[in-house]
């Protein structure tokens, strides 16, 4: 070969060879997006991605996530017995309904359910394309608009209309000029995603599953959806599917439901819950997260009760979501539930009794500073029995209600109701729905959802407005997208 | 292709047989001319090319400036060439001796200059490049070229903020263009662009004695060949060849000493006393308005008790000098040796070096072993072939010199009471972490310094190979294979001695790989065709760089016998793995017509795995042109202008530097409990940003070059404006997108300046006196940044938001308070009224915003950390055979913040004699009105961050002085030597300045620019003095 045309066949070896496969680099030791969304096994790692936002600082999470605070803090249920900090001054706006456009709370509830979505709306997307067994996609797209709409519905109770996304946006600007949509387009969303959910998902989760959502976790979710829309006709029958189905039951001790000894198919209550479980801080987790525990116990422990209460490594006691005196004399005496919940007082190191009182629903004796096993029920299947009471008595069906409501008061060891209006029988259910399902974060939904937040709490002396309906929309968002708009009154 | 690797291989077999004996000779007929070449003054000229015209044959001078070469015939022409000085020509008939002289090519401009793929001639140039020689380089005893450059060149600032050796400097070309992206230029060695892999500063693996010259390229005209690496300028590295001629062997030796070239002046035991009673007096009582001076500690809480031992007789209480016990004078030297020749056919160039530098902070140091060997051959008229090789090993050993508190050396010594001692009556380490009555828990300096190893070394092996085909008249190709590899580890052990308390025995190791391969192949042609001169190339380049650090943590080790992360329980750890790929093509035109209009265009398209799959290919266009008035015939008459050229550059360049993968969206652990057990989940925590690229460049480059008098003067002077666009930066998104922050191009920074560079010949008689002085005004400004990140504040050593980088102001300005006077009296504070808390002796702010209080709304941007110019003013005197070298360099508009003076104004911590003399003590005592009174966790907050420590940082400094004596050739003779060369130098002998810190060239948080000027415990400079001899054989 000439010398001369060695430069020739170099270029066109150059050029022709290495060309696109040479630039496409893809990271090697960090999982990206570029070999993700193949197989069942990656779409199942994302799902168990979308469970994990149960764990975002604004749901369930670090602090014990912000939606006790906007939903018992902001009622009656509970206060707090810590001081002011720069921590607890979120919380304090919300105790105190003086709710800043920048608190930080309200915001961090807005960026985890945001979160969460886009997560489910990731593997919605690209579910259709990929080649994975049908039994296998059905669970995977139940699962994921089950969470969809969950996040929704918590959206769409706390903050109104809201920005709808249903697909991913994979562009850093692609939300920049999005718009609140009506909550009636939202709650559209919600119902179709959990009609499709309820059909896609399994009647019973096995042991090794546990902690997934299941048929019947759609259908309350559903039912209490319906609930909220007023439709009564539709959630009762919804909810009378989970009844018949005999797959839940109430435990027949109250404590027990919350206990970390009762085992996942002993506990036949619990519809969906957070799941936790101690001694794994420093594994790698939620991002934020320390560990994969709770934190309702000593977080939510007085303030500075210390060891004497919380045992050596407890954690000192938060004093958060403590239980306000107005809470603590609305059990009827004799109330098997009142010392599960809550408790007024505690010995000191030097064995002196103080008076405050604090959740011990989520107690685990002995259990490590915000690290304790107790789930955290979202759905219950007292919750069912209660809202299909609700259900009917919106229909009239006040006689037929009368049951279901003295099936949870027989448990707590109270006397049936009889005899009652339909008047009187909407007062009974949110009685009983407050002390039935203290600090499990219903109080103020139910308030707002029966429209009888400003009468009750106003009765009380709380502060609370009319328009505190709604939380405001994070300024950090009306700053990033100048056409969202403000909820009335902030 | 078989055939074309044998050929090779064989060409290969050849050049080594030609290494190991390079003795091998050619056999050649006709008759054999000597002779002897000198200089005006008959001095003999070693090294001067000797070429028999028309022929390949070719030898150079000796040391006694002696040649002989072998001539086709009787009738033969002779060329003489030499660097600096004019080729002669003279034609031998018969002759077998002749002497020729040389005379001093005295015109500047026909100077070779290294350009991105080629070489231009200086006259020739239309782009701003500066030129350093080997001479200016070795004149300083340093470990890298960097720090030999400072105050050489116009337009390039050099920082060297660290002390400790083979510490990073900050080297910027033209100011800041890149807000989170890199400002390094690129760096260039024997045309290799190599990737900075992060393992350290990578000039120090270059031995500074085996580079030949170091051209700076800084328009966009002569950097846009570099395409998207060309923004922050380019630094070409040329490293020493071969001549053809006998072998000169040359051993080069210096040694001297380094010593703290300035101590600070702190306060001794009875000052300290009377200071920590004031500070923590005055603390009690602005926290306790009950309190009483008198109140025994008893009543006092913990941070304002007096500590019992100051309590009593202080006169027998040791009085300590902390930084004596951290200082030392340190050693420096360094030995090479090199040795160069050959013949026609293969030229070589080896050395191998050895450089040993403790510093000056006891328990560091570095150390460097290198070797380089350049070869190129000919292996036939058509080809020629060559490699480059410079293997180096490093060891660096550190000590925790920078920070503040906890761990660093250096603000712990600048710290700790005087009246500790450092070693207890029985030797051993005294305790000075005593976190009782109100003191707190500085380790002790030289504890920590000798029990904290902090240990590196980095192997590292750069070779460049080339074959260069002639292919037709003027056309030729050229194909190069390199490699660049590197090989580096990192130990640190820390025991629980040092403070037993708060950490457990913790080592950490990591090692890293970092590999680089480029392959390039460029076509060039040159032709001349009457008054029209063509000057092109093209070519296309591929580039891989890989990374791999790993790194291995861990503790509670049962003792401190094993200093390795094997003594302990492993704990953390990780692998980073990164690969970026580069294709580029390239092309430039240089076009001249009748020698005075010039014109060139260049271009580059670069590929890049950085860059975001639909934006992958990016192109950098530019264009300069320049015009050699004094060529014009309306100048033939101006005799007194030597020549006259105008420029003017315009160009597109980019800066890669925005890290890999970053267009790429990344997954995060999103794990969840499913059965009771962690189970593994996931989700996106980055975007894919398909769009992501580059950060952009347009610079236009205005200048002017010029000569006079016979070129005794010869001045460039440049105007340049930069805009910096599409620059990296996280911005905040709507959390509708399920993710908060995104990395994105955005922005815009502008860098407008002028430089001015000037060499006068101020005497060129038998005393030879040169000046060289160059200048440098340049502005920098953010001219727009995103709606949502209208400010990025800086962070460094715990000093939170001190800067800030906003549209308007330059990048990391400085960002607080403003002081407007202490407060003479308790009523002149209640009348202020905007203080609630401010006493006599406090700081008074100023109400910025004027809404009637101070708070934090009343921050504003106080200070600017860059330079408002920078100079070097260099002069070289001869006479005889001594020479004079003084360089002097500073700058001047800096800003420093000195926190450390900040911090230890309250009582605890030592203090400069300058502010406890100067400070409020009484109104009858007022101090100078600067500094505030000494108060311990006072009311009013006086530590805020504020001008009140914010410093002129402006300096000149005598950076060095090297005087050096050549033996003659009478006495050389007699040593059997070919030359003596014997030097002492001077470096970083005096700086001038009112900054009172330990030097104004200081930056605690090293290569972050957006949070420059910030004196927090850092490691300060050496002077340093040492002696040398330069031997040729």
């Amino acid at each position: 070969m000439k010398i001369r045309y060695i430069p020739l066949v170099l270029l066109t070896i150059f050029t022709t060879a290495c060309e696109d496969s040479f630039l496409e680099q893809v990271p090697v030791t960090e999982r990206s997006e570029v070999n993700f969304y193949k197989t069942a096994a990656d779409f199942n790692n994302a799902v168990v991605g979308v469970y994990a936002t149960l764990k975002h600082p604004g749901l369930y999470g670090t602090g014990s996530g912000a939606l006790f605070a906007m939903s018992e803090i902001i009622s009656d249920n509970t206060d707090l017995g810590v001081t002011r900090t720069a921590i607890s001054s979120p919380l304090f706006e919300i105790d105190d309904y003086l709710i800043t456009i920048t608190n930080s709370t309200v915001n961090t509830a807005w960026t985890g359910h945001y979160q969460g979505i886009a997560r489910t709306n990731a593997i919605l997307d690209r579910l259709p394309q990929v080649d994975i067994p049908q039994a296998s996609k059905d669970r995977i797209e139940g699962e994921a608009r089950f969470m969809r709409a969950m996040f929704y519905f918590n959206l769409v109770r706390l903050f109104g209309d809201v920005q709808l996304v249903t697909s991913e946006i994979g562009s850093p600007y692609g939300a920049n000029t999005l718009t609140r949509s009506p909550a009636a387009q939202v709650n559209e969303l919600i119902v179709n995603d959990l009609k499709v959910a309820e059909e896609k998902l399994p009647t019973s989760i096995a042991n090794a599953e546990a902690g997934r959502a299941s048929r019947w976790a759609a259908k309350t979710l559903l039912g209490k959806v319906y609930l909220t829309l007023k439709q009564y006709d539709n959630a009762a029958a919804k909810l009378k599917e989970v009844i018949d189905s005999k797959a839940h039951d109430l435990m027949p001790s109250y404590a027990a439901v919350f206990s970390p000894t009762t085992s996942f198919a002993a506990n036949r209550e619990v519809i969906f819950a957070v799941q936790y479980v101690s001694g794994l801080i420093g594994q790698p987790t939620y991002s934020g997260q320390a560990g994969q525990g709770s934190d309702m116990w000593s977080n939510w422990a007085p303030f500075n009760a210390g060891s004497a209460l919380l045992g050596t490594g407890g954690g000192g006691g938060g004093g958060f979501n403590r239980p306000t005196a107005d809470l603590v004399k609305a059990y009827e005496a004799g109330d098997l539930r009142k010392d599960a919940s809550l408790l007024t007082s505690y010995k000191n190191a030097q064995g002196r009794d103080v008076n405050d009182a604090y959740v011990v629903k989520f107690r685990q004796q002995g259990a490590l500073n915000a690290d304790s096993d107790v789930d955290f029920p979202i759905l219950r299947y007292a919750d069912v029995l209660l809202m299909y009471a609700e259900a009917l008595n919106e229909q009239g069906k006040t006689t037929e209600a009368l049951p279901f409501l003295n099936q949870i008061r027989k448990r707590a060891g109270l006397a049936d109701k009889t005899g009652l209006s339909q008047a009187d029988m909407r007062l009974a259910l949110e009685q009983e729905r407050r002390v039935e399902l203290a600090f499990e974060n219903h109080r103020w939904f139910d308030l707002v959802r029966t429209d009888r937040y400003l009468p009750v709490l106003t009765s009380k002396g709380l502060k609370v407005q009319a328009f505190h309906r709604f939380f405001p929309i994070p300024q950090r968002e009306i700053d990033l997208n100048r056409t969202l708009t403000q909820n009335q009154g902030y | 292709m078989n055939q074309l690797l044998t050929k090779t291989q064989r060409a290969w077999l050849v050049a080594v047989c030609w290494l190991v004996a390079s003795a091998c000779l050619f056999a050649q007929s006709g008759p054999v001319v000597t002779g002897k070449v000198t200089d005006d003054a008959g001095q003999a000229l070693p090294g001067v090319t000797v070429v028999e015209k028309g022929t390949n044959s070719g030898t150079t001078t000796d040391n006694s400036g002696a040649f002989s070469l072998r001539v086709r015939s009787g009738r033969a022409t002779l060329v003489f060439s030499f660097v600096g000085y004019l080729s002669k020509e003279i034609t031998v008939e018969n002759q077998s001796s002749l002497t020729v002289s040389l005379s001093p090519d005295t015109k500047q401009l026909g100077e070779v200059v290294v350009v991105g793929y080629g070489t231009q001639e200086k006259k020739d140039l239309t782009g701003a490049i500066a030129s350093v020689g080997s001479k200016d380089i070795q004149k300083l005893p340093v470990s890298g070229v960097d720090q030999a450059l400072q105050g050489q060149v116009a337009g390039l600032q050099i920082s060297q903020s660290n002390g400790a050796p083979g510490a990073n400097t900050n080297i910027l070309i033209r100011g800041i263009g890149s807000i989170s992206g890199g400002n390094e230029p690129l760096f260039v060695i024997d045309g290799y662009p190599v990737t900075n892999s992060g393992i350290g500063n990578p000039l120090n693996t270059i031995n500074p004695n085996d580079i030949e010259s170091i051209d700076v390229l800084k328009d966009a005209s002569s950097t846009a060949i570099y395409g998207s690496r060309g923004s922050n300028g380019v630094i070409m590295i040329t490293t020493k060849r071969g001549k053809a001629g006998k072998t000169r062997i040359e051993v080069d030796a210096y040694t001297g000493f380094q010593q703290v070239a300035r101590k600070l002046d702190l306060l001794d035991t009875p000052d300290f006393v009377q200071f920590i009673k004031d500070g923590r007096n005055n603390g009690y009582i602005d926290n306790n308005p009950n309190g009483k001076i008198t109140d025994p500690n008893n009543l006092r809480p913990n941070s304002y008790q007096i500590p019992s031992i100051i309590q009593g007789d202080i006169s027998q209480l040791p009085n300590t000098d902390w930084q004596d016990a951290i200082f030392r004078t340190a050693p420096i030297q360094n030995y090479q040796i090199s040795a160069s020749g050959g013949n026609e056919n293969i030229r070589y160039s080896i050395s191998g070096g050895y450089f040993n530098q403790k510093g000056i902070v006891i328990s560091s140091g570095l150390e460097r072993y290198s070797f380089r060997m350049n070869l190129d051959g000919k292996i036939s008229n058509r080809i020629n072939v060559g490699v480059t090789m410079l293997p180096s090993f490093t060891k660096q050993d550190d000590v925790a010199a920078i920070g503040h508190s906890g761990g660093a050396v250096v603000q712990a010594a600048l710290s700790l009471p005087p009246y500790f001692p450092v070693y207890n009556p029985d030797g051993s380490y005294f305790v000075t972490y005593r976190p009782t009555e109100g003191d707190i828990s500085y380790p002790n300096p030289v504890q920590l310094a000798n029990e904290l190893k902090i240990d590196g070394t980095q192997l590292r092996f750069f070779g460049n190979a080339y074959a260069e085909v002639s292919i037709l008249d003027g056309l030729t190709f050229r194909t190069t294979i390199g490699t660049d590899l590197n090989y580096a580890k990192n130990r640190r052990f820390q025991p629980n001695t040092i403070d037993p308390i708060n950490i457990l025995t913790n080592a950490t190791g990591t090692n890293t790989e970092a590999t680089n391969w480029l392959n390039e192949n460029t076509f060039s042609y040159k032709k001349r065709f009457g008054d029209h001169s063509v000057d092109a190339v093209a070519g296309f380049t591929a580039q891989k760089a890989y990374s791999n650090v790993l790194q291995a943590q861990a503790t509670r080790f049962p003792d401190n016998l094993i200093e390795s992360v094997n003594g302990g329980t492993i704990n953390a750890g990780y692998e980073n793995v990164t690969i970026q790929t580069l294709l580029s093509y390239l092309a430039r035109v240089n076009y001249s017509f009748k020698d005075k209009y010039l014109v060139t265009a260049t271009v580059r398209r670069d590929g890049s795995s950085r860059f975001g799959s639909d934006n992958r290919w990016g192109t950098f266009p530019s264009a300069s042109v320049g015009w050699r008035v004094s060529e014009e015939n309306f100048m033939k008459g101006v005799s007194v202008v030597s020549d006259l050229k105008l420029r003017a550059s315009y160009g597109l360049t980019g800066n890669n530097a925005i890290g890999d993968y970053r267009a790429i969206g990344l997954l995060q652990d999103a794990n969840y409990i499913i059965s009771n057990t962690l189970t593994p989940g996931l989700g996106r925590s980055t975007f894919t940003n398909s769009l992501l690229g580059w950060e952009s460049m347009k610079q236009l480059d205005l200048g002017l070059d010029f000569s006079m008098l016979n070129n005794r003067i010869y001045v460039t002077a440049d105007y340049y404006d930069k805009r910096n666009t599409d620059m990296l930066f996280t911005i905040q998104t709507p959390a509708a997108t399920g993710l908060t922050s995104a990395v994105v191009n955005l922005g815009e920074v502008q860098n407008r300046g002028f430089e001015f560079a000037l060499t006068s010949r101020n005497t060129v008689k038998e005393f030879k006196w040169t000046t060289s002085a160059n200048i440098t005004f340049n502005q920098n400004k953010v001219l727009a940044m995103s709606a949502d990140a209208e400010r990025i504040f800086s962070t460094a050593l715990g000093r939170t938001a001190y800067a800030v980088t906003q549209a308007g102001d330059p990048i990391g300005s400085f960002f607080g308070r403003r002081v407007i006077g202490v407060f003479q009296t308790d009523e002149e504070a209640t009348a202020y009224g905007k203080q609630p808390f401010a006493k006599a002796g406090d700081f008074k702010w100023e109400d910025i915003n004027n809404d009637g209080r101070i708070d934090d709304n009343d921050r504003t941007v106080i200070g600017s950390p860059h330079p408002k110019f920078f100079f070097g003013f260099n002069n070289n005197f001869s006479y005889k055979g001594f020479t004079l070298d003084i360089l002097t360099n500073g700058i001047v508009g800096q800003k420093i913040y000195n926190a450390t003076f900040s911090i230890n104004n309250s009582g605890v911590q030592n203090q400069l004699q300058e502010v406890f003399d100067n400070r409020w003590v009484s109104p009858s005592q007022p101090g100078n009105g600067r500094y505030g009174r000494a108060i311990r966790g006072g009311r009013n907050n006086n530590p805020l961050f504020s001008d009140a420590y914010l410093f002129d940082g402006s300096f000149l400094r005598i950076r060095n002085v090297t005087l050096a004596y050549n033996l003659p050739s009478s006495l050389i003779n007699r040593l059997g030597v070919g030359s003596a060369r014997v030097y002492a130098t001077g470096t970083n002998l005096f700086t001038f300045t009112g900054y009172n810190g330990y030097d104004p060239e200081v930056s605690a948080s090293n290569d972050d620019l957006r949070a420059a000027g910030l004196d927090f415990g850092t490691y300060p400079q050496a002077r340093t003095i040492t002696f040398g001899i330069n031997l040729g054989f």
